[in-house]
């Protein structure tokens, strides 16, 4: 029952991408009550068929490709949900209801069924480590999306081409919006890394292997690091969001490839 | 009696006249009801009338009786109340009747044929007028209808079209940019480097958006002195320029200055010592006063005259466009208000066939009615009730035809009046 409802969340995500890309398009005002209106349907049911699916697999569903997909995509709607609460940030919209739309598009085509968990990783770190892992992915792609939209207007800007200002925010708001998500999104990440290297530890007996997903998000972390650093030494504006959107498609191909190249304990099979 | 009235409406503006014409036709302060009222009185055929002043426009409304007047007396008339002689008059005037007359009154209110299009005043300057006419009772069924209708017409293009939405003067559009970097003016500062009307109303601007601060830097220090008490701004001199600088999040220069003011080595360690905190310079000086490289630095924006100048243009480019769509809000309503003002013209006709028709069945009832004395109450009620009945039904044909149609000179409002003999009762 729960595998049938991805492609009517699918839909609701995608009408939802239309309703703020078409908001941009025309600035008329029901758009921009409608569009959030939308998303927020897309992410309730899609909670529900995430919870729907844990419940009949017996664990949080996000241990294959196509769950962690969905999840993302999930996670990602609510921060957006969340973070624009008065309706005043439709452009970030724009760039996250089409990107949830894309990876819920992927997770129904990927779809391999439900993967058996071996019986050493059903623990309460499972949830943990994973919700936390994800929440800072989506924070971070929600960074992402924010430098998106400063580097394009500050393009505009620069080009002396400004544009409707009433659907873009200041860049001073968007830069310290940069701020801020990279501030929740560090410790969420640093938090999924420690939970994640104390689970393995109680399931393989080792904090670290070197596996390649763990390498990658040492990488990740380290560059956020040095982004987070660089904000509260001057990196501001432009420079700050170009290194975001680096570090973002950095966490993309890490990712990606592990789930696709390195199927290890993060690439859906859990069982080696 | 069947009438048919016409509407006019004759004036001048910046489209058809220059400045010197315009003033001599422009009404003083407070005078149009007088002058409304002169014009009621004295021109024969006008029946009721309204006058609309503003430093680009004269223009007269009026409603009244065609057999005795039309458009070029009226403005005659209206230059002569003026002191002005036809033939100093009659190359700039236009005159529109009727529907283009009710046309251009729409467009007036919906600052459609203003100088700058879009621009809000107008609507509250024909109101006033409007009301001025009304005070003067100048303003008869016509005129309040008319008049209401153009208010409604320009409230709806304006909440319906962009027309007034994008700013189309330089220092509201360098403003607007300002608000584009920065979310709030409140903990930033200006440094206003010259002075000239320019600069001061960018200052006054972004004064109004509530900046943090104001310093002022001239040349002449008591100039700037001057500058800082007028906008409560604090007054530097002009060689600690630089040092000033790196409180500025909005420089705006404006000096006649003929070298380059702001280099952009200057600017880039300025930008440095305020750790790359957005800069925003207006560039309003002919010849520049900023080195334009000074836009390629990371963080800093700089906008000269042309740049701003460019701004506007798209901004008028976007009006224009949501002037079309107005000038079509505008056609249709102009439509329902003629579809009004006709019925208005063939009523007479209606009410007066009534009238006839009831007129004949009571005299007829009466005769009947008067020879039947044996009849009880509930007879001559069943015979009232039919006469009434067949008047009513022979006329239903008649009146709705003669609601649907476009004008009164209209040939089965003609053929009505002739064949019930309406014109000839009295």
């Amino acid at each position: 029952m729960a595998l049938l409802l991805l492609p009517i969340v699918l839909i609701l995500y995608v009408a939802a991408a239309g309703a703020f890309i078409a908001y941009l398009v025309s600035a008329r005002e029901r758009l921009r009550e409608l569009a959030p209106l939308l998303l927020a349907a897309a992410a309730a049911l899609h909670g529900f068929e995430i919870a729907g699916r844990s419940f009949a697999i017996g664990h949080i569903a996000v241990t294959s490709f196509d769950e962690g997909l969905s999840f993302l995509a999930f996670s990602l709607a609510i921060l957006y949900l969340l973070l624009d609460r008065r309706h005043v940030l439709a452009v970030l919209g724009a760039v996250i209801a089409p990107l949830a739309s894309l990876l819920v598009a992927v997770s129904v085509l990927v779809s391999s069924g439900a993967t058996e968990l071996p019986p050493a990783l059903r623990s309460a770190w499972l949830p943990v480590h994973v919700t936390l892992a994800f929440l800072g992915n989506a924070v971070f792609a929600l960074a992402f999306a924010t430098s998106l939209i400063y580097v394009f207007e500050d393009n505009r800007l620069k080009a002396k081409r400004p544009g409707r200002r009433r659907l873009l925010p200041s860049l001073e708001r968007l830069d310290d919006l940069n701020h801020r998500l990279l501030s929740w999104g560090f410790p969420l990440l640093t938090l999924g890394i420690v939970t994640g290297a104390v689970w393995a530890h109680f399931a393989w007996g080792e904090f670290w292997s070197w596996e390649a997903r763990e390498t990658w998000s040492l990488v990740t972390w380290s560059l956020y690091a040095i982004l987070l650093h660089g904000r509260s030494v001057g990196w501001r504006g432009r420079r700050a969001a170009t290194l975001t959107i680096f570090g973002f498609a950095v966490l993309l191909v890490s990712f990606v490839s592990v789930n696709v190249f390195f199927p290890g304990r993060h690439g859906g099979s859990f069982g080696s | 009696m069947n009438r048919r009235r016409k509407l006019w409406l004759v004036g001048l503006s910046h489209h058809s006249a220059p400045v010197e014409v315009r003033e001599r036709l422009a009404l003083a302060d407070g005078t149009a009801g007088a002058v409304a009222r002169r014009l009621l009185e004295h021109v024969i055929g006008v029946e009721e009338c309204a006058l609309l002043s503003t430093c680009n426009r004269v223009e007269l409304v009026a409603c009244g009786d065609p057999d005795k007047l039309d458009s070029m007396r009226l403005a005659d008339a209206l230059g002569a109340d003026r002191g002005l002689s036809p033939p100093d008059l009659r190359s700039h005037v236009y005159l529109h009747e009727d529907r283009a007359a009710v046309r251009h009154l729409f467009r007036v209110a919906s600052s459609l044929d203003s100088m700058v299009v879009g621009e809000p005043q107008i609507l509250g300057q024909v109101k006033a007028f409007y009301e001025r006419a009304v005070e003067a009772g100048t303003a008869g069924l016509v005129l309040h209808r008319v008049f209401h209708k153009a208010f409604s017409v320009a409230k709806r293009v304006r909440s319906e079209t962009g027309i007034g939405g994008k700013n189309v003067s330089v220092s509201s559009v360098a403003v607007e940019l300002a608000m584009q970097i920065f979310e709030s003016l409140a903990e930033k500062t200006a440094l206003v480097i010259g002075a000239g009307k320019m600069a001061e109303t960018t200052a006054r601007q972004v004064r109004d958006r509530g900046i943090g601060g104001l310093i002022f830097a001239n040349r002449t220090f008591d100039r700037a002195v001057e500058l800082a008490r007028e906008f409560h701004g604090t007054p530097v001199p002009f060689e600690e320029l630089v040092r000033y600088l790196t409180l500025a999040d909005v420089v705006i220069g404006s000096t006649a200055a003929n070298e380059v003011l702001l280099t952009e080595e200057q600017v880039q360690e300025v930008s440095r010592a305020r750790g790359y905190r957005p800069t925003f310079l207006i560039d309003l000086g002919v010849p520049r006063n900023f080195d334009p490289r000074i836009n390629d630095l990371r963080n800093v924006y700089l906008y000269d005259i042309d740049d701003l100048d460019g701004v506007i243009g798209e901004n008028r480019h976007e009006r224009q466009r949501e002037a079309l769509r107005a000038e079509a809000i505008v056609h249709a309503e102009v439509e329902s208000f003629w579809q009004w003002f006709q019925n208005l013209e063939v009523v007479p006709t209606i009410v007066g066939l009534r009238d006839k028709a009831e007129r004949i069945y009571r005299h007829e009832l009466e005769r009947t009615l008067g020879s039947l004395k044996s009849l009880g109450e509930g007879e001559r009620k069943s015979i009232e009730a039919m006469a009434e009945a067949i008047v009513n039904k022979l006329l239903h044909e008649p009146i709705t035809r003669l609601k649907r149609v476009e004008s009164a000179d209209d040939e089965e409002v003609l053929a009505a009046r002739r064949l019930f003999g309406l014109d000839d009762d009295e």
